[in-house]
């Protein structure tokens, strides 16, 4: 049963920041579609919350020359119907095509994928890989942190409670780049990722000269897999070389078993598709 | 995108002019506009609501249950366990409204008393004045349990020293079938092949959790208004209570469907027992994570098939051992074992065979009816093995299956003569051929094709005397009425009974009025299970139109001055055929028929064939009025690096006998594309040491929308069922190849077989990598 909670819905995100410097308790609310789940599973104790649906300046994706920026509620189906972050941001965009189903998307924020801290939060191995920043503002001040040492634990994030997350941006991938992401699941719709990868490749004379590999579900939280890039940047990609870069990933996974795979399925899966994602920007950029 | 496609022998329809034809169902338009009234959307004056403390441990004793601070809590008005319940603590689950011989014992607690057997087990009931109360109330109960070795595995609860969780032995059921001489047919076969195959706990997953209200009226009358699928369950109610039968009214609305998890009782008897005590009116709607513990899920089988073939493919001698896990509980468990040991050898005619089969009782969940009932998971072993029997031998498996398919006037495993039509062949042969070719691997996809056929029964077991009644009347200006207890879960049973009596009538089937799902004010029908709703109750109604349609054209002969043969009634009229200028209208007709004092109206009541049962050492007797048979047909793509399959195409191509309503057929088929694919792919509950670990719908997993392949619906017509105008039974039956279908396509893709369903993605990646590596 869902637990009777108090929810206030400030109309401002002045008022929403003020609220959130005044109270310890409370937490904010967009989507809810992690935050009802949780409370009906009694996985969580918060029972006052900051609602950000009134909060329309949240919801919007700017650009400016080659920056994207995206509110923190812009929900998922607001990013599939933008047809231009099909170039603006490829994986992110294939993240959003397999992102739960049409009613889940219709209300989930993508603020909310990245604050709910879970190592399956399909957006932010997408994000990882296009170099995204994250924006955090308090009634203090304002603050942007990369993405990439924005957790720091299983659920832990470097956001103070006082703060929210209130945009997210990258640049535009070059020309020259490819940007890819699997989501391996147990089912097609509605399903939490078994193992998932993203990787973004740039090259130039046929040669590598930027790579970023992230992986999800393979660890306490969402990362980058840095010794397998800087295996192959500034190199020419063959099978060896993109076999051994997919295994190192791979060695950077510290998966757990759950009733949904093994931990040896989720290693064997993340080099297979690390493999697989990058032989496919390669063979796309060449 | 889905297709149906009707066989041209069908399109030839003699007389028919509403049946079999693409009419929507009378119920589609309540539904669909939000209008009709479901269990849990009733309301009444000063009611309360229900909460059900269930057992969080599988195996325990109980020492003791503390409600006082629940009792204190103000609003609280029940709080009730098995210590109020000395009376009357036991309720019974067998079979309902049976005539035939019982089985073993098949009571079960209301609410558990010194001991829990099951995750779930209910222990405590409560009503308030709200669900927050309720729960509340609910959490504020202290049970006492000190943990007990429990039993887990159905194999080992039959070994000697495990922990008795049924009778003295833990056998909730056995049987066997020894039929010609399988050491001969082994002798004379070519090849032996043995396999053992299992499958899992599937949940019914209904959309409408249970949910009932109950109250006592000012007749004294126990009135329960619920979702349940039998409303026959009256008598059971009131047994347990100790109570009259004439006391307890049970009625059925629109059911949220129900696949057999609202076979048994589900919750019915607490809030009997909540309205008894607190003189109020009271409601419960499950939690859908309450909802998995509080009906039975499909039962995990194993069976383990030995197979003697001849190089031409000429099946000699099966013998075929069959386990299944009861849980803590019988429930229909002798009934699905009984099932799934008739339907051992699938669609086939096999003369040497020897069936043991036992079903055992564990600390898990106690298993049930749902869709398919034993048989299912018995064709999918049948059918997988036949494939495996194909590769070994070198032959198109099409080719095995048609050297062996039943044929009308053979025996089946328990020596019933097939009087039927058998159209297995047409129906596999249009299923693959609706597949088309098969796409050429890629760089990680590889396809296949799987075939899967089936022998499927409808209509009770035989020696249980099976009826159905129904009241068919023509009001003064002409409108029709049907009056059936039958209960409407979904698949339209209701609309039928309209497109029936229209028919018959001459009245368009949308303005029929059918009163049905009462069984106080409206003729007993019996349940909605066992693929027998329509055969049964669409029978009676066929019965009962006839026999106002006799006494009308009689009287409408001597007025026309015509045979009543040569009279016919069709678009609220009656016409001579030969001249049909020559007509009255319907009203007209019923003023002329009234004012001569002909009877207008009939009570109908339809008999199934009965039999005495089998004989204990050989198990041969008749078991079943008759089965329905067809083939399903998947494509699927398997991902070589991760074990994801795809399913791309599904197709069901069944002889119906005859359609009724053509597209709740194709809903049928729809239906069980997708239950099928969930049960070969993705579903399963899994319990550690009895203990459900996934009941909620985030980890137990059907297919979503996303997963929908393209389905396609062929329907086969023999008109040779015992059903009305030649119907057969079909809301089991086109489930019953799905998943061997899947796991078969499976098999074809990645050249190797994996032996316990579901097919996950990691157990798939495993058979991979084996045989890669062998
Ligand atoms: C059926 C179903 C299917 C799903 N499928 C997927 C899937 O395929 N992929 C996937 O990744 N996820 C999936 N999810 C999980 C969930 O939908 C996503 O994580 C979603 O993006 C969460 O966003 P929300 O707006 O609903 O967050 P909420 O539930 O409102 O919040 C989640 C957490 O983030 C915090 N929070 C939210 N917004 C902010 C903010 N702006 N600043 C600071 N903190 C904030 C909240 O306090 C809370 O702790 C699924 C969920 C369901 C119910």
């Amino acid at each position: 049963m869902l637990p009777s909670f108090d929810l206030y819905q400030p109309q401002s995100l002045g008022d929403a920041l003020q609220a959130l410097a005044k109270s310890d308790e409370m937490q904010p609310l967009a989507g809810a579609t992690n935050l009802v789940p949780d409370l009906r599973g009694k996985r969580e104790t918060c029972r006052s919350f900051i609602s950000l649906k009134a909060l329309d300046d949240l919801r919007y994706i700017n650009r400016e020359g080659d920056r994207v920026t995206v509110g923190a509620c812009t929900t998922i189906s607001d990013i599939l119907r933008d047809s231009a972050m099909q170039t603006d941001a490829p994986a992110l965009y294939a993240a959003a095509e397999i992102f739960a189903g049409t009613m889940v998307r219709n209300a989930a924020t993508i603020g909310g994928n990245i604050c709910c801290g879970s190592p399956s939060a399909d957006t932010v191995p997408a994000l990882l890989t296009l170099g995204a920043e994250v924006t955090l503002s308090s009634a203090s001040g304002e603050r942007t942190v990369p993405l990439d040492e924005f957790y720091v634990d299983y659920k832990k994030s470097v956001k103070r409670a006082d703060e929210l997350l209130t945009s997210v941006s990258w640049s535009i991938p070059a020309v020259n780049s490819v940007n890819l992401f699997y989501k391996l699941a147990r089912r097609k719709g509605d399903a939490i990722t078994v193992t998932g990868v993203a990787v973004m490749i740039a090259a130039q004379d046929g040669v590598c000269c930027s790579a970023r590999i992230a992986l999800g579900s393979v660890g306490p939280t969402v990362f980058r897999a840095r010794a397998a890039e800087d295996l192959l940047t500034g190199k020419a990609l063959d099978e060896d070389l993109i076999e051994q870069a997919a295994r190192t990933a791979a060695d950077q996974c510290a998966p757990i078993d759950d009733i949904r795979a093994s931990a040896g399925y989720r290693l064997q899966t993340a080099f297979s598709l690390t493999r697989r994602l990058l032989t496919q920007a390669w063979k796309q950029l060449a | 995108m889905n297709q149906t496609d009707v066989s041209p022998g069908s399109t030839a329809n003699v007389n028919l002019r509403q049946v079999g034809k693409n009419k929507p169902r009378n119920d589609a338009p309540t539904k669909v506009y939000g209008k009709a009234i479901y269990a849990g959307d009733f309301y009444m004056e000063g009611m309360l609501f229900a909460k059900v403390l269930h057992s969080d441990r599988a195996s325990a004793n109980i020492r003791g249950v503390d409600v006082s601070a629940a009792r204190a809590l103000a609003g609280v008005h029940s709080v009730l366990t098995a210590a109020d319940l000395t009376a009357c603590n036991s309720v019974m689950t067998d079979l309902p409204g049976q005539t035939g011989g019982g089985t073993k014992d098949t009571t079960q607690p209301i609410l558990a008393a010194d001991r829990v057997r099951f995750h779930g087990e209910p222990i405590a009931l409560i009503a308030a004045e709200t669900y927050e109360l309720a729960q509340q109330a609910l959490d504020l109960i202290v049970v006492d349990y000190e943990d007990t070795d429990g039993v887990y595995d159905p194999f080992d609860s039959q070994k000697p020293g495990a922990p008795i969780v049924y009778s003295d032995d833990n056998i909730v059921s056995a049987y066997k079938i020894r039929k010609g001489d399988t050491e001969k047919g082994f002798a004379e076969a070519d090849y032996v092949l043995e396999n053992t195959f299992s499958s899992q706990y599937q949940e019914q997953a209904f959309m409408e959790p249970e949910a009932a209200v109950a109250w006592v009226d000012e007749h004294e009358i126990l009135n329960i208004r619920s979702s349940t699928q039998v409303v026959e369950h009256f008598r059971a109610v009131a047994n347990a209570l100790g109570i009259p039968h004439n006391k307890v009214h049970l009625q059925a609305p629109y059911i949220g469907g129900g696949f057999g998890g609202k076979e048994v009782m589900t919750i019915e008897v607490w809030l009997a027992l909540l309205a008894m005590d607190t003189k109020r009116p009271v409601k419960l709607i499950q939690t859908r994570e309450n909802s998995f513990l509080s009906h039975g899920p499909r039962h995990p089988f194993t069976f383990t098939h030995k197979t003697g073939v001849t190089k031409d493919g000429k099946i000699t001698a099966m013998k075929i051992d069959i386990t299944s896990d009861a849980g803590a509980y019988a429930k229909l468990s002798p009934y699905i074992l009984l099932y799934a040991t008739v339907g051992a050898t699938g669609p086939y005619r096999v003369d040497n065979l020897w069936v043991d089969s036992t079903s055992a009782a564990t600390n898990n969940l106690p298993a049930c009816a749902f869709r398919g009932f034993g048989t299912m998971q018995a064709n999918t072993a049948c059918e997988a093995q036949m494939e495996e029997l194909a590769r070994l031998i070198g032959m198109d498996s099409l080719e095995l299956r048609r050297k062996n398919f039943i044929q009308p006037g053979d025996p089946n495993t328990t020596g019933q003569i097939i009087r039927s039509s058998v159209w297995s062949d047409q129906c596999a042969t249009q299923a693959l051929a609706a597949l088309g070719e098969q796409p050429g691997n890629s760089d990680h996809l590889v396809y296949g094709h799987g075939l899967a056929c089936y022998q499927q029964s409808y209509g009770r077991i035989r020696w249980m005397k099976d009826t159905s009644e129904s009241w068919v009347g023509l009001e003064m200006d002409g409108t029709l009425i049907v009056r059936c207890a039958v209960t409407d879960i979904g698949a339209g049973q209701m609309s039928a009974l309209a497109q029936i009596a229209g028919e018959i009538l001459g009245v368009p089937m949308d303005e029929v009025t059918v009163y049905f799902g009462d069984g106080h004010v409206n003729p007993l029908a019996g349940t909605s299970t066992a693929s027998r709703a329509l055969y049964m109750s669409g029978k009676a109604t066929e019965l009962a139109a006839r026999a106002v349609r006799d006494n009308l054209l009689e009287c409408m002969a001597r007025h026309f001055e015509v045979s009543p043969g040569e009279l016919d009634l069709a678009d609220s009229k009656v016409f001579v055929l030969d001249n049909p200028e020559r007509c009255m209208s319907t009203k007209e007709m019923v003023k002329v028929c009234a004012a001569e004092g002909v009877h207008r109206q009939n009570l109908a009541i339809f008999k199934a064939p009965p039999s005495e049962g089998l004989d204990p050492e050989t198990g041969q007797g008749e078991v079943f009025p008759d089965f329905t048979y067809g083939a399903h047909a998947a494509q699927v793509s398997v991902d070589i690096d991760t074990g994801e399959v795809t399913v791309i195409k599904s197709v069901g191509a069944h002889d119906v006998g005859q359609a009724i309503n053509l597209r709740a057929v194709e809903g049928q088929i729809e239906g069980s594309a997708l239950m099928g694919q969930g049960f070969a792919l993705s579903e399963e509950l899994i319990l550690e040491k009895g203990v459900l670990k996934n009941g909620s719908f985030s980890e137990y997993l059907m297919p979503t929308s996303e997963d929908v392949p393209e389905i396609q619906s062929i329907v086969l017509e023999s008109r040779s069922g015992l059903g009305p105008f030649g119907s057969k039974g079909i809301g089991e039956p086109v489930f019953a190849p799905v998943a061997a279908s899947i796991v078969n396509a499976v098999a074809a893709a990645i050249g190797t077989r994996i032996f316990d369903l579901p097919l996950t993605p990691e157990k798939v990646l495993a058979a991979i990598t084996a045989k890669n590596e062998s």
